[in-house]
């Protein structure tokens, strides 16, 4: 604790930060401990020379009595002599990440990741090293991994792992992914007082690619707010989120991404409201594509492809680069005809996300009404495979 | 009408045309005046006096007692119930094969922990739009619930939006509103339309359904089959169905379908003219067992687990004895 309590002193100047990062550093510390709970079965290292044996064996010794620093000291003796001992890298992993030495935890758990490729706790606790050292897509990518290996599998890991996640999802502006995400949180009232919860959920909300701790300190309070407001949605207030959500719009009229994140929290319920506030987005902020995007991707859904043709242009001409730009104008062009045009939009969206399911049903669609059937069954059995675990988000979907 | 008899007149008699009943119109229910079931520590009964039918839950303490105003389906029935400003779907469904009540079909888990719960599964405003949308004409407009403008069942301008319009110019001697003619869409733009009620297998497979519930989804299931090809007419819905009609259950019925593909180019009148009638004239493989009643060993029929409705399984395939349902 002391550690954990150094650690997070030097990382900022206020109370609140103080507060928030001990917070963090608890949960980190208690996800350490019971991780080492669950791996102090491994058995003990591997009998070879007496030398590596009698190393090993202090070092088990010092960690087991707490001596931090001399039990990593012994680790990295240990692990000179023979570096093939997974354990060895997982505790002298563990023992780094607890004293914040993130980037050396990050090398040892890469040892034992690369020993035994499918330990979830370790790419869990490598993703949470790659956090703290602003690694943001590995650590994405590895808490995923971890996650989808069965990491969170205690109530306390779940929460911390999904958290990150979500943050992760905002940094790296996937934006409606980290909302499903929070989404989580939003089944437990124990979350709505949680401040940082509803500031990292407003992150998420108003679209902004950014860590709580990297908001201007002017604008946490409006982030809060907006947080607030979408936490109390997902949690199914929709009532008094909607009254929430009037008095921002009132309040500040203009600010970018708050009619949006409105619709786009009204989409899975009541489509045509959701339009209803894009539309207003866009009266506010004109050159919105993520809203031009809902406009077309809504009709898609309704199988109205002309009413979503004139959006998607629009959407791509604003950013040609945006995949769900790609994807909707693909979709519009293939079902009102132009299934040529469409599929070119399509195999373009699906080099820059090929993990998107979205675009793999689109295609999937489009090579079947062009006759391409070999191609049209690839795609299909790819989203049968992308699918075949249950799906326990009742988020609606987005492009 | 003149110009479409055959259709009108057959089609309000299909079960897509009886979809959903306004009470008295469905004879089910008067002919079984009492059902009841006991389920866990609730009992059901559905009593009809009349064109009156009730839902009744008990607990044995209490009663809920709620007037039947929608019947949902012509063979297995279920209910949308409304209380107190909100909707539900019935907990329990009349079923023939038993011929009596039982969980609603996919409602089996639910676990209600009150008499109110017990009522069924309350279904948002999203939700009633859908199964009014598909059970109903002109239920839902501009994406809100229009009750007021609602008739039971599948009608002409479910599937052939602006037939209103058409009749009403037709009869001054303009035809050219008339509806686009769906024969002229692909098989996969079909598949997608008619999936919009029997679920498209896009609908199926983005919210991860699984199962032999599934089967249910016949968009889904074709689509899923090696031999769908979403350009070719021969394998779209309306090559083997005509919506206008009831639903033809004798399995010799379809050979000429399933030979308009697999078959020498020297096949029999029906197989060749709904060949020539699609200009596909690509020949799959002569199924070297049997030459008639194709669909019933390529497309099995499936109970559902609650083992009260059975349903076509659309996934064409060479079925192998014991092999699990395909997934």
């Amino acid at each position: 604790m002391a550690v954990a309590s150094a650690a997070h002193t030097e990382m900022g100047t206020t109370h609140r930060w103080h507060v928030r990062r001990r917070r963090q550093s608890d949960v980190r510390l208690t996800f350490t401990i019971l991780i080492f709970t669950l791996l102090s079965q491994l058995g003990n290292a591997q009998a070879n020379p007496a030398s590596f044996s009698d190393v090993a064996s202090k070092a088990m010794a010092a960690r087991e009595a707490n001596d931090v620093p001399s039990a990593i000291e012994l680790y990295q003796q240990a692990l000179k002599l023979d570096s093939q001992w997974p354990d060895g890298w997982w505790f002298l992993g563990s023992l780094q990440y607890g004293t914040g030495a993130y980037a050396a935890a990050d090398n040892a758990l890469s040892h034992y990741l690369d020993l035994t490729p499918n330990a979830a706790p370790a790419l869990a606790m490598r993703g949470l090293c790659e956090f703290e050292t602003a690694e943001y897509q590995s650590s994405l990518n590895d808490i995923q991994r971890a996650l989808a290996l069965g990491a969170a599998n205690q109530p306390r890991n779940e929460k911390i792992l999904r958290y990150h996640e979500a943050l992760l999802l905002t940094r790296t502006g996937r934006f409606e992914d980290a909302l499903r995400s929070y989404a989580f949180f939003a089944r437990d009232d124990a979350n709505d007082s949680n401040s940082e919860l509803l500031l990292a959920v407003g992150l998420a909300g108003l679209r902004t690619p950014l860590l709580p701790k990297e908001l201007k300190a002017d604008q946490t309070e409006l982030y809060i707010g907006v947080g607030k407001a979408a936490f109390d949605f997902m949690k199914g207030d929709k009532e008094i989120a909607r009254e929430q959500f009037q008095r921002l719009f009132q309040r500040v009229p203009a600010v970018l991404n708050a009619h949006y994140l409105y619709g786009y929290l009204l989409y899975a319920s009541d489509p045509e409201e959701a339009m209803v506030e894009f539309r207003n987005e866009l009266a506010a902020n004109p050159s919105n594509t993520a809203a031009e995007v809902m406009l077309a991707w809504i009709p898609l859904l309704q199988n109205d492809g002309s009413e979503a043709l004139p959006y998607a242009r629009k959407a791509v001409a604003e950013d040609p680069a945006l995949p769900s730009a790609q994807l909707v104008l693909g979709r519009a062009l293939s079902e009102t005809g132009d299934t040529k045009g469409g599929l070119e939009h399509l195999e373009k969206t699906v080099q820059l996300q090929p993990d998107n399911l979205e675009v793999h049903l689109a295609l999937a669609k489009a090579y079947s009404k062009s006759g391409r059937k070999e191609d049209a069954r690839r795609e299909r059995l790819l989203c049968l495979e992308m699918t075949k675990t249950k799906n326990d988000t009742a988020s609606a979907t987005h492009p | 009408m003149s110009c479409h008899r055959s259709q009108s007149q057959s089609q309000p008699r299909t079960p897509m045309g009886r979809a959903l009943e306004l009470p008295g119109a469905n004879p089910t229910l008067g002919e079984n005046p009492k059902l009841t079931v006991r389920k866990g520590a609730y009992t059901y009964t559905v009593e009809t006096h009349g064109e009156e039918s009730t839902y009744n839950v008990s607990d044995g303490a209490r009663t809920i007692s709620i007037p039947i105003h929608w019947n949902f389906g012509f063979g297995a029935q279920t209910w949308v119930l409304e209380r107190s400003g909100r909707r539900y779907e019935s907990a329990v469904s009349y079923y023939p094969s038993i011929p009596g009540l039982d969980f609603t079909t996919g409602d089996e888990d639910l676990k209600p922990r009150s008499l109110e719960e017990a009522i069924g599964r309350e279904i948002e405003l999203r939700e009633t739009k859908v199964c009014f949308g598909c059970h109903a004409t002109s239920a839902v407009t501009n994406g809100k619930m229009t009750f007021e403008s609602l008739r039971p069942g599948v009608t002409c301008e479910h599937c052939h939006a602006g037939t209103t319009t058409h009749l009403a110019d037709s009869l001054n001697g303009d035809f050219d509103s008339a509806p686009p003619d769906l024969r002229k869409r692909t098989s996969e733009e079909i598949s997608n339309f008619c999936g919009q009620c029997h679920r498209s297998w896009e609908t199926v497979v983005r919210n991860h359904w699984r199962g032999e519930l599934t089967v249910r989804f016949q968009p889904y299931r074709l689509a899923n089959s090696k031999c769908f090809d979403g350009a070719d007419s021969r394998i779209s819905c309306i090559a083997c169905h005509d919506p206008h009609q009831d639903i033809v259950r004798q399995d010799s019925s379809y050979d000429g379908n399933c030979r308009a593909c697999h078959s020498s180019s020297t096949a029999g009148p029906q197989a060749s003219s709904i060949a020539a009638s699609t200009g596909s004239l690509i020949h799959a493989r002569i199924c070297p067992t049997a030459k008639s009643e194709c669909v019933s060993c390529h497309m099995p029929k499936v109970k559902l687990p609650n083992g009260h409705l059975t349903f076509t399984d659309h996934q064409i395939r060479i079925v192998k004895p014991g092999e699990p349902f395909p997934n």
